[in-house]
């Protein structure tokens, strides 16, 4: 078994002693690629946590501090960061409700509702413990399975991926916690936004209102913070009686073992859902929370507590969430190829230091490659190590008064969506998007699906595009390959299992809450 | 919109609305519908079999409407919740002090767009204590300019004068 | 206190304007019109490193992506000319935009000063590893052959792939069906994988792929071999001569900036391209270095006049705007 000694060489690489000239000491030996994961994560923590500030500007901004290290080191440090953002997303998301980035999204639903209930301990917690578990499992999947996987990605063509979001959109439907109707149409409003920005195949701007900032759409952050963050500022200064309850009681501060039982699978499932959707290449791993959210709700025996604090809302899509995050590495390690902009960032950080991603990497790089992968698992027990005793802290911030809580939220949220493209113009959209959040709110409308809907249209037009384009226009390109078919079928039958209960239960409880 | 205030409409009368909110839930639609029908109607629709730049927006602006058409229709035959209070206070300085945040960031930098836009969304709420107010904005500014500009290095503005506002539109 | 006396410190730095002959003073803004991580941030990096150290001072690096470059690029031409806002131009910004942006709000020629060449990267012509030519004179004829029957990937409109694949299209009189896609990587993912037929790209994107055999390549689009893939012939070796494109990335700063200034930085630039472990890195990503007459401030005016005057043509010959 090659597979053995490949992971000895990966931990030699991250344990490696290198004698660095430490200031007053002299020289010493140090395990510098254990440290630089440790301050990988630990900065990725502090993204995640802060919203706007995603891993692309954050390892943008790093890279030249990465100029004097070897290589593998940088690249040990660089992913530290992006899984660790993808760690303390959750954390705001759980909080404060604003979701940093689009995987993210599930978590506030019920996880927020948990923070509500006095149990942002228990949510943050077994959002910590789920992602360590799904991380240790996604790195054992890298290490064992990726060259074979990577056939997956190479499977998914056009066709395939269009028929991939369709099942995407049903998962929204499920997500909704009201009214089905209300439900659909968001959907189909973030479709709408999605379209704005310039036409993929004509260039033609669409309806960017003659706006150059609008001219590569909208941004998710801007439109995120908007509807989520701002949204949720009015309307806790609206009602005190809701946001008190944030405030009042603060239970346990780590999941118990009822906990830890109805999670258990959860967990197990979520993983191995984001697992296989993070390989999959134009950012399948948006799709892996929803899918693992869907899947409780439906299997769950009371749906119904599903978006008001089931903590199997949260242990899964975490789980998924940190699962794909982790085999997202795949495309790129293995065939070179970036599966999304933070791995596109990734090429540029290889690329800087002499190696250019490809299929040669395994072979021509080993002690990157592996000492990569190893340091994935070790940068997982580093964020559990980080994040658990962070939680208590996280909670008590809870404790501070509304009025001061507020305005620092405002600073940090405008400050993080100037840094994304350093544009005031994003700030200004950020803040009509909120205005848009409040009117959503006041007519009971959830912007989680139209959250949704925008991710998944943007990927659906391109796709659904490049598909009818490659078959000259016909219609039939989805059923005829087998497994674009297949998908399609998947999507028919969970539509039908997502309507039937409601259309069972009549009309009055389709149509009102 | 208060005009429509009545809460839950009683049954009886031919034509009355009464679900208020999601009546109102479908007026936003179809206006939200109606605004993307007119500002993509220059676009090319194509053909369903080489679609031009207009087919989705056109179409999906459609569906919008469609929605916001059932929902008016169900608001007519269903009872439903009314209309909820809305207030400007709200909205006019939280969103108001973010566009401040905007207009100042590149203009005069962190340092005072930071303090000056938290303030502003302070005169939202009337549990504010104004001198904690200052001083916690002072204080936070401070720790941001440390957090963002000196440990994560952001090319963020801290103290500059550049006019006229830096606004590309 | 401790924010008026952090306050205080960065109106000292920032406040006080320096003289040309002082300059820099104070941190110089080095804008790319692209997202971190692309082929001309990564040139940026590599260089505005080296020029730090000479200059003494850093070279900050902002990504203000957007608009295939434009939206960074109309930033640049609007800021300050005194030296401490400049940008890496690019092939599209200061070559094909005039072209595919009708309402574009700068004129490459007219509102830049400036500062000299840093690296181009050479582009290459491939295809999907079972397509049936097996060299580019096979390819010219198949394409001919076959026109809107093959699928040509690129990485969307005003993207380096697609121009220059216009470019390839009008000369050799194709019109192939365009696949269009956002960015490089799932556009060389879907060829890779065979689902279209060929794109033209920036070296440092596939030259893992070729060695690799998972794509293979016609030509190389310059005057000589890339010591990168040694064995991909020139397009002049292969019979198509007067297909010569690179993706160039040069430095420029905002009009008006002081002659002073954009002499001292074009010496630290020229002192980066010399120094051996940055031309290292350069040339590792399979960049070209301009020669000695390539790299002075005259010859980067003259070079965008000409690029403009070349790309404009062809891009309106093909119909292709971005408005």
């Amino acid at each position: 078994m090659d597979l053995f000694s490949n992971l000895a060489l990966g931990f030699s690489t991250v344990l490696k002693l290198v004698p660095v000239n430490v200031p007053v000491l002299g020289l010493m030996p140090l395990p510098v690629n254990i440290l630089l994961c440790f301050v990988g994560c630990l900065i990725g923590t502090l993204i995640g946590v802060l919203p706007g500030v995603g891993p692309i500007a954050t390892i943008a901004i790093l890279l030249p501090i990465t100029f004097g290290l070897d290589p593998t080191g940088a690249l040990i440090m660089l992913a530290g960061i992006y899984y660790g953002a993808q760690y303390g997303g959750s954390t705001t998301a759980i909080l404060v409700n604003i979701p940093g980035e689009a995987t993210s999204v599930v978590t506030t639903l019920d996880g927020h509702q948990m923070a509500k209930q006095g149990r942002a301990g228990v949510a943050l917690g077994i959002a910590a413990i789920g992602s360590f578990f799904a991380g240790c499992v996604a790195t054992v999947v890298i290490a064992a399975l990726g060259l074979p996987l990577t056939k997956l990605a190479l499977l998914f063509g056009p066709a395939e991926y269009f028929s991939l979001m369709v099942m995407g959109l049903v998962f929204a439907v499920v997500l909704a916690r009201g009214s089905v109707m209300k439900a659909l149409a968001m959907i189909v409003l973030g479709l709408l936004l999605s379209t704005v920005g310039q036409d993929l195949e004509s260039g033609q701007e669409r309806l960017t209102l003659g706006l150059q900032d609008l001219s590569d759409g909208i941004d998710f952050a801007v439109l995120a913070m908007g509807l989520f963050g701002f949204a949720e500022i009015l309307r806790n200064l609206e009602s005190p009686e809701t946001r008190d309850v944030v405030k009042g009681a603060i239970g346990r501060l780590l999941p118990s073992r009822q906990d830890f039982r109805e999670s258990f699978w959860p967990v197990v499932r979520g993983t191995g859902l984001g697992a296989i959707l993070g390989i999959l290449p134009g950012n399948g791993a948006v799709l892996g929370p929803f899918a693992s959210y869907t899947l409780e709700k439906k299997i769950a025996k009371e749906p119904r507590r599903f978006g008001r604090g089931a903590i199997e809302g949260v242990a899964g899509p975490e789980s998924a969430n940190n699962a794909g995050a982790q085999t997202a590495f795949i495309p790129l390690l293995t065939l070179g190829i970036p599966p999304n902009a933070v791995m596109a960032l990734m090429v540029g950080a290889m690329t800087i230091h002499g190696i250019i991603p490809g299929p040669q990497v395994m072979t021509k790089n080993p002690t990157l490659f592996w000492g990569m992968v190893v340091s994935m698992w070790v940068g997982n027990l580093m964020l559990l190590v980080i994040n658990l005793p962070l939680v208590g802290l996280w909670v008590k911030l809870l404790k501070v008064p509304y009025r001061l809580m507020f305005p620092a939220i405002l600073i940090f949220c405008c400050i993080g969506i100037y840094s994304i493209n350093n544009n005031p113009a994003d700030v200004l959209f950020t803040a009509f998007f909120g205005l848009v959040g409040y009117v959503l709110i006041k007519f009971s409308f959830e912007p989680a699906p139209l959250l949704l809907g925008f991710v998944l249209g943007k990927l659906m037009e391109e796709k659904l595009r490049q598909a009818l384009i490659l078959s000259r226009g016909s219609f039939s390109t989805f059923v005829e390959r087998p497994v674009s078919a297949g998908l399609l079928v998947v999507a028919a039958i969970m539509l039908v299992l997502a309507l039937l209960p409601s259309i069972q239960k009549g009309r009055e409880e389709v149509f009102t809450e | 919109m208060t005009g429509m205030d009545e809460g839950v409409a009683r049954p009886g009368g031919a034509l009355r609305v009464r679900n208020p909110q999601d009546a109102g839930a479908g007026l936003f639609l179809l206006a939200v519908a109606a605004f993307a029908l007119w500002k993509g109607a220059d676009l090319p629709l194509g053909t369903l079999r080489s679609m031009g730049a207009g087919m989705l927006p056109t179409s999906l602006a459609v569906l919008v409407g469609a929605f916001g058409l059932a929902l008016i229709g169900f608001s007519l035959v269903q009872d439903g919740p009314g209309l909820d209070r809305w207030r400007l206070r709200g909205p006019v300085f939280i969103l108001g002090s973010v566009v401040v945040f905007a207009l100042l960031i590149r203009t005069v930098g962190l340092a005072v767009a930071g303090p000056v836009s938290m303030l502003v969304s302070c005169f939202a709420t009337d549990e504010v204590r104004w001198k904690e107010a200052i001083i916690f904005s002072l204080g936070m500014t401070a720790f941001c300019i440390l957090l963002f500009k000196v440990m994560l290095s952001l090319p963020i503005p801290v103290l500059t004068l550049s006019l006229p506002i830096p606004l590309r539109f | 206190m401790k924010s008026l006396l952090i306050a205080a410190a960065a109106l000292l730095a920032t406040a006080v304007p320096g003289l040309a002959q002082d300059y820099p003073t104070k941190p110089i803004t080095l804008i790319v019109p692209f997202a971190a991580g692309g082929p001309t941030d990564v040139v940026a990096r590599i260089v505005g490193e080296h020029m730090s150290r000479t200059l003494g001072q850093q070279i900050v690096v902002e990504n203000v992506a957007g608009a295939g470059g434009t939206t960074g690029t109309t930033r640049t031409a609007q800021a300050a000319p005194d030296g401490y806002t400049i940008m890496m131009g690019h092939m599209g910004t200061h070559g094909a935009a005039p072209a595919l942006y009708p309402n574009l709000k700068y004129d490459p020629t007219k509102d830049f000063e400036p500062i000299g060449m840093a690296a181009g990267t050479p582009i290459l012509i491939v295809a999907r590893k079972d397509l049936p030519p097996k060299d580019l004179k096979e390819f010219v004829a198949y394409a001919k052959q076959q026109n809107d029957k093959l699928n040509e990937a690129h990485a969307g409109i005003g993207s380096v792939s697609h121009s220059t694949c216009v470019m390839l299209n009008v000369q050799l009189g194709i019109k192939p069906t365009a696949v269009p896609y956002k960015g490089t990587g799932p556009a060389l993912n879907d060829l890779v994988a065979g689902q279209v037929d060929f794109m033209c790209d920036q070296i440092v994107n596939l030259v893992e792929q070729i060695k690799a055999g998972s794509i293979k390549a016609y030509a190389v689009a310059t005057p000589d071999r890339s010591p990168a893939l040694p064995d991909v012939p020139t397009t002049k070796e292969a019979g198509l001569p007067e297909y010569q494109v690179s993706a160039w990335n040069a430095l420029f700063a905002p009009k008006a900036t002081p002659d002073s200034i954009t002499a001292k930085l074009n010496a630290a630039l020229v002192k980066a391209l010399t120094d051996e472990n940055t031309k290292k890195r350069l040339l590792d990503l399979g960049g070209v270095l301009p020669d000695e007459k390539g790299r002075t401030r005259e010859a980067l005016k003259t070079f965008v006049a000409s690029e403009v005057a070349r790309w404009t043509p062809v891009l309106k010959s093909a119909g292709v705007t971005a408005q």
